[in-house]
């Protein structure tokens, strides 16, 4: 039976039952290399539920997005390893209440990015994908290849220290994969951090020139629910409204360190953004960073305190004792 | 207008050099990253016109996504210089030249509403009015394009000066305007006369991408039809998925809102203009603090009701031009094609 199969199951399940009164999973959208979000409430439908390595949104964002909708209902969400840990991550900040939630996990394989993808079909449109776990399979008008999962893999699922979601009410498939060591996840990071400060600098001009402000990492961002964000405010303005880098980079500067310790690193920012901007490296530099210095990560256990909130005296204090 | 000629492939590099020694020329460009934006170029490296579609719209170039349109200080106005020279655009494919023709109807001079005192954008007539656009006919259109919905075609000619054809050794490059015939007398050392096989070669690849197109659905009457829904609850289910983000009407070729603002030190700074997006909840904000388009609701469907109401009704066509790009872009997979058949079909079905 796939993961697949005992979603739509479990979702006719628990929407028959009453136990909950929506499901958020994944559905076929219109592009076969993206599944897109799907909101279940007729048992009868909860057969349009799909799970593979397509479906990369996730779906903690809308917890936050239109509160209308959510806040004292009984929702059952599917879940994979990242998008457990940002409603935890929410719990963990009182913006979703635990037992309104039915976490339906789903053991993940890790998610492609279509731009690998693309990448592997040469350009040519890819009509039909199917995930067949270690590999892939691409088809389009004239042309079928099969390509290894590894290559089309996102950057936040390679590396990936917890793709079996925790802490669910339900985990549909076998968790299958040893936590990866921190090392690859570590990689990008520290490679970027041997370059010279010109390199950096450069490099960071380069991926952040390509930044057109639509803001689509903020809003697919679970961690991003700021009634008002900073952005979005003109008086006062905090920040300028073109795209030149002082503007770009205080928007993914503020926006990297406001998510400090509170990004799962589930990698939705860059496969939403529409040019291309590698949004992960700086959010896996903070949580490197975070789980350095507190040794804690985010949405590993909604009963704790949220990592930026809480204060241990045995802290490393060195920017303030020197 | 004068007929068609034949550039070789072989020659494009040339070609685009020459132009390029008297003109700013932009084109598909690829990146190492696999995406192909339009860029400035010197010649043919680098030169992608395979592509189906650029990732954004090429309307970035004549309007970008922010621009100065003038600094001041306490002595007044200090207006911004516009280079002024010419502007010639490579491999622009039908709808995005579509869309720039759309954007003319509200920037510059090419609607006139009975009545109405023509405003024309100077920044935008400043290159636009420059620009002398090389279509490409689309060999094979993707799965999300959509242009024969509304008025398009693979090989549409609105808005291109050139339309360029490619025959695999070579290019078949048709006049459109005048302002495309002048261009090319400028280049005929680099062209030969097209034969009639050629036309004849160029013909069949536009009417085979055009029958590769679906045929479009009924939409007569959209326009009122929409004023008709307006209120129906069906748009609460439409707008669901929707995280508000502004990438589709980023990319779109057509979505042209902007926001204002003034960047003061002392009594000393710049206005900027930059593109805005209905999408966001700040674009409708007022003073006060009320927000008539609050809901995200009420803002996918403002998308919708612009696009296929409002502007016909102010402009006289659509405001789409079907690339598509808003279908492939959007990361959580809204599709406005299955929007407005939803809309349409459930308007039937109501007997509207």
């Amino acid at each position: 039976m796939t993961i697949g199969s005992e979603l739509r199951d479990t979702a006719r399940r628990l929407l028959s039952e009453g136990t909950v009164e929506l499901v958020i999973g994944w559905r076929r959208g219109s592009r076969p290399t993206a599944a897109v979000p799907a909101f279940v409430t007729d048992p009868e439908e909860a057969g349009s539920l799909v799970f593979d390595g397509t479906c990369g949104t996730n779906p903690a964002v809308y917890f936050t997005r239109d509160r209308r909708q959510y806040s004292g209902r009984k929702v059952g969400v599917a879940v994979k390893g990242c998008d457990a840990r940002a409603v935890l991550q929410l719990v963990m900040e009182n913006q979703v209440v635990r037992d309104d939630v039915v976490l339906i996990g789903v053991a993940c394989p890790g998610v492609l990015d279509r731009r690998r993808v693309a990448l592997a079909a040469c350009g040519r449109e890819i009509l039909e994908l199917e995930d067949r776990g270690a590999e892939v399979m691409l088809r389009g008008a004239g042309f079928e290849t099969v390509v290894r999962r590894e290559d089309v893999l996102s950057d936040s699922c390679r590396g990936c220290p917890h793709p079996d979601p925790g802490s669910v009410d339900l985990l549909l498939g076998t968790p299958r994969r040893e936590a990866a060591s921190g090392e690859e996840r570590e990689r990008r990071v520290r490679e970027f951090e041997a370059l010279p400060p010109a390199g950096r600098w450069e490099a960071t001009l380069r991926e952040y020139g390509k930044c057109i402000r639509c803001y689509a990492c903020r809003n697919v961002c679970p961690a991003c629910y700021c009634e008002t964000c900073f952005v979005d405010q003109n008086d006062p303005r905090w920040i300028g409204g073109t795209c030149e880098p002082t503007d770009t980079l205080i928007f993914h500067l503020i926006r990297n360190l406001h998510v400090a310790g509170r990004c799962v690193e589930c990698g939705a920012c860059a496969r939403a953004c529409p040019t291309g901007v590698d949004l992960l490296l700086l959010h896996r530099k903070v949580a490197v960073e975070v789980l350095e210095r507190f040794r804690e990560e985010a949405g590993m256990d909604a009963g704790a305190r949220p990592i930026m909130a809480s204060f241990r005296e045995d802290e490393r204090q060195e920017f303030i004792m020197g | 207008m004068s007929t068609a000629v034949r550039l070789d492939a072989t020659s494009l590099d040339r070609f685009l050099r020459v132009l390029a020694d008297a003109r700013e020329v932009f084109a598909p460009v690829a990146a190492t990253d696999g995406r192909v934006e339009f860029a400035r170029v010197r010649g043919g490296e680098g030169v992608d016109s395979s592509r189906m579609l650029t990732g954004l719209s090429p309307k970035g170039l004549f309007f970008p996504e922010a621009e100065v349109l003038f600094r001041y200080d306490r002595g007044g106005i200090l207006p911004v210089e516009s280079p002024g020279g010419p502007i010639a655009v490579w491999g622009m494919r039908g709808c995005d030249a579509r869309g720039l023709a759309l954007l003319d109807r509200v920037f510059g001079s090419a609607f006139q509403k009975p009545g109405d005192e023509r405003f024309e954008d100077p920044y935008w007539k400043s290159r636009y009015d420059r620009a002398t656009i090389f279509g490409t006919v689309c060999p094979a259109p993707l799965s999300t394009c959509f242009c024969n919905w509304f008025g398009g075609s693979p090989s549409s000619t609105a808005g291109i000066d050139v339309q360029a054809t490619d025959l695999g050794e070579a290019w078949l490059l048709s006049p459109v305007t005048a302002k495309g015939a002048e261009l090319l007398m400028t280049v005929d050392d680099l062209l030969s006369p097209a034969t009639a096989r050629d036309v004849e070669a160029s013909r069949e690849i536009a009417l085979r991408a055009q029958s590769a197109l679906p045929p479009p659905p009924s939409l007569e009457g959209l326009e009122d039809l929409l004023t008709g829904v307006f209120h129906e609850p069906a748009w609460e289910g439409i707008a669901a998925p929707c995280v508000q983000c502004g990438a589709c009407t980023f990319s779109c070729p057509t979505c042209h809102c902007f926001d204002i603002q003034d960047e003061d030190r002392n009594g000393r700074g710049r206005r900027i203009r930059a593109w805005d997006s209905c999408m966001f909840g700040i674009f409708t904000r007022e003073a006060s603090g009320h927000n008539p388009r609050a809901l995200s609701t009420q803002r996918v469907r403002q998308r919708v009701m612009h696009k296929y109401s409002y502007f016909p009704g102010n402009y006289g066509e659509m405001l789409c031009t079907g690339c598509g790009r808003c279908v492939s872009v959007c990361p959580v997979g809204f599709d406005i094609r299955n929007v407005l058949l939803e809309l349409v079909s459930g308007a039937e079905g109501e007997g509207r």
